[in-house]
């Protein structure tokens, strides 16, 4: 029997667990005008950015493409950008519009602030009032992209939060659906293990060496990492290196095959796991992955990260009998179990994998609820 | 009394899923049993040493290489930064 879950079929095949209308910022001077119309409009989410202006060539591609992907997002029923001027703005829109969905614009210039508030507000609310017509239907579980993070993670994040979300990432694969997992860094020490789960050599070749790049960078600059990754709470937390922390990281890939490596954003082209080469702090970890269409986010944490995405909802999973007791708000799914009651992985990999069906039919997260969102793009050049 | 999980059988840590005291005695569990005794306060998810190990000897948890030793290692003893190393990523120690 087919898995399902409740959720908003579109136009071009895909499914959202969230029927949003997405008000996107084209650039950061924009964010102003972006916040004041989805203060006045209900249904609306604000995808703010920093930058934009003055970036240029691969740098400003991986932008437009960011934006224009958590625009594609299955989550988001319709588009407004707001943008400074026509052209940049447009850069965004043509990159939406493949995926069949109504995309407005609205630019600052040369209407000015009030105005484009009033004209914003205007659309968006049309937007709205036309996506509140969708209705949830059952929808097999092989729609589903799912990213996989971790975040404030420490010693139990590798024994109870990461091997349940990997849990639930096979049971997802082996039922058709996708998985991301991402946060290169974060598998200095682990590469070899996950690189033998490479479908074929050039998989496996292609996500060596994004490792191999990332390290050669750090060690070019002369640098250490060590409090930087691992930070200084995963070390209060007990994690000593980076390749304890990796190795801890990679359970929540679970035990599929990869299929394939992506670039920072880059949707998926098939089924199953797929690695995205991307830096490993969560807010742009979690931006990359909804701009490659996951519609929904897993985050192990064990000294507690709040931050969710904007567009993806987020389910904090923890297995910290401390964290949950102190960050009880932050957290969704309680995997404390396998440490204080021998609970087996794969039993609360089950228990999760029936939560992300509520999640996804429309269960609320804590970082929704509270409004705990946030957008960052990462660079990869200098401004101009 | 405090709790430690070995891993994987090869490993010579473990990690401490309640926090212990200096004099206290630990059981083992997961991949090895029996007890030791903490030779320094281990917090809740430090990792305490199980098998004594020499300045430079890999440090082992998952079965896997987590680091090296950077001084000698007692049963028992708090294995964490003061006396791990990573090998990875260390620009630092680059040559040229």
């Amino acid at each position: 029997m087919v898995r399902t879950f409740l959720g908003y079929p579109r136009s071009n095949g895909t499914v959202g667990v969230r029927n949003h209308v997405a008000v996107i910022s084209v650039m950061d001077n924009c964010n102003p005008v972006t916040r004041a119309i989805c203060q006045a409009v209900d249904m609306t989410l604000p995808v703010t950015t920093l930058f934009v202006r003055g970036q240029y060539g691969h740098d400003l591609e991986v932008a437009f493409n960011t934006l224009a992907g958590m625009g594609r997002n299955p989550n988001i029923a319709a588009v407004l950008l707001v943008g400074l001027e026509e052209q940049t703005t447009e850069e965004v829109a043509r990159r939406i519009r493949p995926a069949g969905k109504p995309v407005e614009s609205i630019n600052l210039q040369p209407h000015g602030t009030i105005n484009a508030v009033a004209e914003g507000t205007r659309r968006a609310l049309k937007l709205a009032v036309a996506a509140s017509a969708a209705r949830r239907a059952p929808c097999p579980v092989s729609s589903l992209l799912v990213g996989v993070e971790c975040g404030g993670s420490d010693t139990t994040s590798g024994l109870t939060c990461n091997p349940t979300i990997g849990a639930m990432a096979d049971r997802l694969v082996a039922d058709g659906g996708s998985v991301i997992i991402s946060e290169t860094s974060e598998f200095l020490g682990a590469e070899h293990l996950f690189a033998a789960r490479a479908k074929d050599e050039a998989v496996g070749k292609a996500f060596v060496e994004a490792v191999v790049r990332l390290e050669r960078e750090a060690v070019s600059r002369g640098m250490d990492i060590r409090g930087t990754n691992p930070t200084q709470d995963n070390i209060r937390g007990g994690l000593t290196t980076i390749e304890e922390k990796a190795l801890g990281a990679m359970a929540k890939a679970g035990t599929s095959p990869l299929r394939g490596v992506l670039a920072y954003g880059e949707a998926p082209a098939g089924k199953g796991l797929h690695f995205m080469d991307a830096p490993a702090p969560a807010v742009e970890n979690l931006t990359a992955m909804a701009a490659a269409g996951c519609q929904l986010i897993f985050f192990g944490t064990g000294v507690g990260n709040p931050i969710g995405n904007m567009v993806a909802p987020t389910v904090k999973v923890c297995g910290n009998v401390n964290t949950l007791r102190t960050m009880a708000d932050n957290i969704d799914f309680d995997a404390s179990e396998i440490l204080e009651k021998s609970a087996k992985v794969g039993a609360v990999g089950d228990r999760l994998y029936d939560f992300a069906v509520e999640v996804a039919s429309g269960t609320r997260t804590t970082s929704e609820l509270l409004d705990i969102r946030e957008t960052a793009i990462s660079r990869f050049a200098p401004t101009i | 009394m405090p709790r430690a999980i070995v891993l994987d059988r090869r490993d010579n840590v473990a990690t401490l899923i309640d926090s212990g005291q200096p004099g206290q005695a630990c059981t083992l569990q997961g991949e090895a049993s029996g007890e030791l005794v903490l030779l320094q306060v281990v917090p809740f998810g430090h990792k305490v040493c199980v098998r004594a190990t020499p300045a430079g000897g890999d440090i082992l948890k998952y079965g896997q290489v987590i680091g090296k030793a950077a001084k000698p290692l007692a049963v028992g003893e708090h294995a964490h930064i003061h006396n791990v190393e990573s090998a990875r990523g260390r620009g630092d120690k680059a040559e040229g």
